[in-house]
This record gives structure tokens, sequence and C-alpha cells, in this order.
């Protein structure tokens, strides 16, 4: 479904990712973890262009993203992206949120956006959130709704930029509830995350990144185990 | 002071209205709501050529606030007033060429602004936007600029009284707005130039300061509506 091509992104001197190749096949989880600065957040803004590559390709299904001939605004559609600070507009309510991509882009009624944002809120527990702002609402209220907001489109991936990072404690639990919940209605998502826990019980496959490159692609229990290597060992010690 | 306002009080509200041409406060009011209701768009889309137009355009933009910021009004006023004339081969009434003179000038103040207020935003606002597969248009009219404008409603108030009381230039060409008006009844009663004066100080400071205190009232309204601080 994505199919990346040993892309590398530059920044200044500062390389990013280096040729970084890899693939990911339709209702896979796959986690990317591995220290700050090794290139995750970076790699999944470069699917949805937010960032563009200095070199290589990434494929979505078969066609290369930064052909001239691709609608960027399309392709975004069928990519939900989910940021580290939510970024919710904090002048729309939650319910607008949800909706004005919905009537602006999908160019559905008013009533027909707000019936499937109300729905979706349902789903996940928070209708009783709908009318407020942002800013009335808790840290992971918020990138639950900035969630919802993703999802609205009806994405074919989903792409997690360390979802629960900003978050206290005690609301990791309900941000990494949707996305189980997510992954197991069968969509295919890349999440970056240092949660180690949803890694073990959740991915398919984990992709430890390093100093912009993909150090180990395997699956969580290679990842886990004795054989994963000594760098992967010493990334997860230092979480403990 | 009392005696000056109690025999002129409708002059200096209105001129010789409905007599005669309209003049005092209500024309200082006519050319400073010309002018905001001009310079405002103008001001948004040079704020938006500045902070995210292409590179020859933002150049462009930035000269010309340069420019402006360089020059003082009551000389543009004063060039508008003797060239333009000529380099359109038509005249221009007094109105026109203040309203014109305000508009060129307050057009680069209120753009800095105005772009104080897009730059200030957190760019995770606009990458939001842009993942969510919104367009560019949409993006600046829905999600940029009802938060950059809400932000600097201060400063935006700020620049409209500076324009209230930047219609008193239209003074040097004759245009019978309040300081005018007020300058004829100095010129008539001749003995009294303090007294007329501080009434004309007067209608300056409430016409200004109940604009601030609408301007309060509304950050404060749409504040309670919003009801919280900007999500980071």
């Amino acid at each position: 479904m994505i199919r990346i091509e040993s892309i590398s992104r530059t920044f200044g001197t500062f390389q990013a990712l280096a040729d970084v190749s890899g693939e990911v096949r339709h209702g896979e989880v796959i986690v990317l973890c591995g220290p700050s600065g090794s290139g995750k957040s970076t790699l999944l803004r470069t699917i949805n262009r937010l960032e563009d590559v200095s070199s290589g390709r990434i494929l979505f299904d078969g066609q290369d993203i930064a052909d001239r001939t691709v609608d960027i605004n399309r392709l975004r559609r069928r990519i939900g992206f989910v940021f580290q600070q939510y970024n919710l507009f904090p002048h729309l309510s939650a319910l607008q949120n949800i909706t004005i991509g919905l009537t602006k882009i999908r160019g559905m009624k008013a009533a027909e956006a707000r019936e499937k944002a109300m729905d979706l809120l349902a789903r996940f527990g928070l209708s009783h959130r709908a009318a407020n702002m942002p800013g009335q609402l808790s840290g992971g209220e918020q990138q639950r709704v900035a969630i919802v907001r993703a999802i609205a489109f009806d994405p074919e991936v989903m792409l997690f930029d360390e979802p629960t990072s900003a978050l206290d404690a005690e609301m990791v639990g309900e941000v990494l509830g949707i996305m189980r919940e997510l992954a197991a209605s069968g969509m295919t998502m890349m999440c970056a995350t240092h949660e180690m826990g949803f890694a073990r019980n959740v991915a398919e496959r984990i992709w430890f990144m390093d100093k912009g490159r993909i150090e180990l692609d395997a699956t969580p229990d290679v990842f886990f185990g004795p054989e994963a290597g000594e760098r992967a060992a010493r990334f997860l010690g230092s979480l403990s | 002071m009392i005696e000056v306002l109690r025999d002129n009080w409708s002059f200096l509200l209105w001129g010789y209205f409905p007599n005669g041409p309209i003049g005092g406060l209500a024309m200082t009011l006519l050319i400073a709501l010309a002018s905001l209701a001009i310079t405002f768009p103008f001001a948004i889309a040079m704020a938006l050529a500045r902070a995210m137009g292409p590179r020859w355009l933002r150049v462009a933009a930035a000269t010309y606030v340069t420019v402006m910021r360089g020059i003082p009004l009551l000389m543009l006023l004063l060039w508008i007033y003797f060239f333009l004339p000529v380099a359109l081969g038509f005249p221009l009434s007094p109105f026109v060429t203040i309203v014109i003179a305000i508009v060129i000038f307050q057009t680069a103040y209120l753009s800095e602004v105005i772009r104080a207020g897009i730059d200030a935003l957190p760019y995770g606002q606009t990458e939001a936007a842009l993942s969510l597969g919104l367009r560019k248009p949409v993006i600046v009219a829905k999600i940029i600029l009802p938060q950059a404008l809400f932000n600097v409603i201060p400063g935006i108030i700020n620049q409209f009284t500076s324009v209230v009381k930047e219609t008193s230039l239209a003074y040097v060409i004759a245009l019978a707005e309040l300081t005018y008006s007020a300058s004829l009844i100095n010129a008539q009663l001749m003995v009294k130039p303090l007294e007329v004066y501080l009434v004309l100080a007067m209608f300056y400071f409430v016409l200004c300061f109940s604009l601030s205190q609408v301007a309060d009232m509304l950050d404060r309204s749409i504040s309670a509506k919003r009801q919280a601080s900007p999500a980071r």
C-alpha cells in the first residue's frame, strides 16, 4: 500500500532521513520507535507530504506521491494524520473541528456532516463534549477529538506522530484505547510512539530507527527478544 | 467653554446640515468610516501577501510598508491633493483626497498588525488543516484569519483610533471636518482659542474613548464565546 524507496531528507547539514526504504501492507500496524531525532516524525511527515523528500520516492497505491499529476489535497484526504500537539482549531468547537473538513471538502450538507460527526464522537465516548471548545477539553479528550477529525474522512491509512507524548500519564490510556480499536477494525496504521506496551501488543512490525535509518524491521517478538541487537536493547533500557 | 459649546454645538456636530454642506463631527465620522471600510480588506490582503505570498509579492508588500512608514501622512496627503488630479486628468474632491491618503497610509500600518497576528499562530494549525486536505483559500478564510484577527483586536482598534485622529489632517485641504469647523469658530470668536480647542479635544477624546470601549466589549464577548486560551 505504501512503498518507501530509499528516501533521504536533509535540513541544512542535518540528515533527518538517510536512504530509508520500507513497505506497509494493507491493514498492517507499524510502530516506529527510536530515540528522539532519529527521523520517525520526518518519515511520517514525508508520507502525506508535510515534508518533501530530498531524494528517493514514496508510492501510495502504486502512485508516486510527488508526481505532478497527483492532487495533493485529494491524497491527504486518504491519509489521516494525528499530531503530538493535537492541533485542534481552537476557535471551533469539537464538533466543528470535525465538520469543517466534511462540509468544505466532501461538500456534505451541514446537517449530514453534523450527523456523521456526532456518530463518530458517540463511538469514541465524546458525545457530551461536542459543543465544547478545545480549550475546555483535557489533553486526552483533545487528542481523541483530533483522531476522530482525522478518521471522519474514512482514510485508508492513519499516521500517528507521537500521539501520547504530550499527555499526562493518566490520559495516555484513553488515547491508546482508541488506537487499539482502530487497529482492531483493520485500519492500516503507522505510529511513532514510545509506548512499548502498545508496540508489543498491537504492532505487526516495529521499525526501530536511529540516526535517520531504519536499523531494524522486525516483529514485536524479535524486537523485544534477545536477538534484536545491542542498539535496540540499549534504547529499550533507556525507556525503563 | 460652556458658552462656546452652547453657541456652536450644532455646527461642531454636523456643520450647516441640513441647510448646507455636512461638516463637523459628522464629516469626521464619514471620512473615518469610509477610510476604514476600504483600508480593512486592503490591509488583510497586504498582510496575507507578506505572510504567505510568493517571494516577489512578499518583497513588493514589504517595500510598500517600508516606504509608507518612512513618510509623513501630511506629505502624502499634499502629494495626492496636488499631483493625483493631474495624473488622473480630473479633479478629486477634498473628501476623496483625504480618504485615498488615509487608505494608502493605513493599509501599511494595519497590515503589519494583522501580519503579526498571522505570524504568531503556531504552524501546527496550518499543518493540521493541510493534513485534512483543505485547500489554501479555505485554510486562510476559516482557520488562519479568524484566529489571527481575533488575537490582534487591540492592535486593530489602536489603528482605528489613529484613523479617527488622522482625519483632522483634512484641515489643510479645507475640508470642513471637526478640526476645520473648530478653526472656523475660533476665527470668528478671535479671543477664545483655549476654550475652542479644549472643546475640540473633548470631542476627539470622547470619540476615541468610546471606540476603545466598544473594542473592549467586543474582545470580551468573543473571548467569552471561545471561553478558553488557544490550544498550543
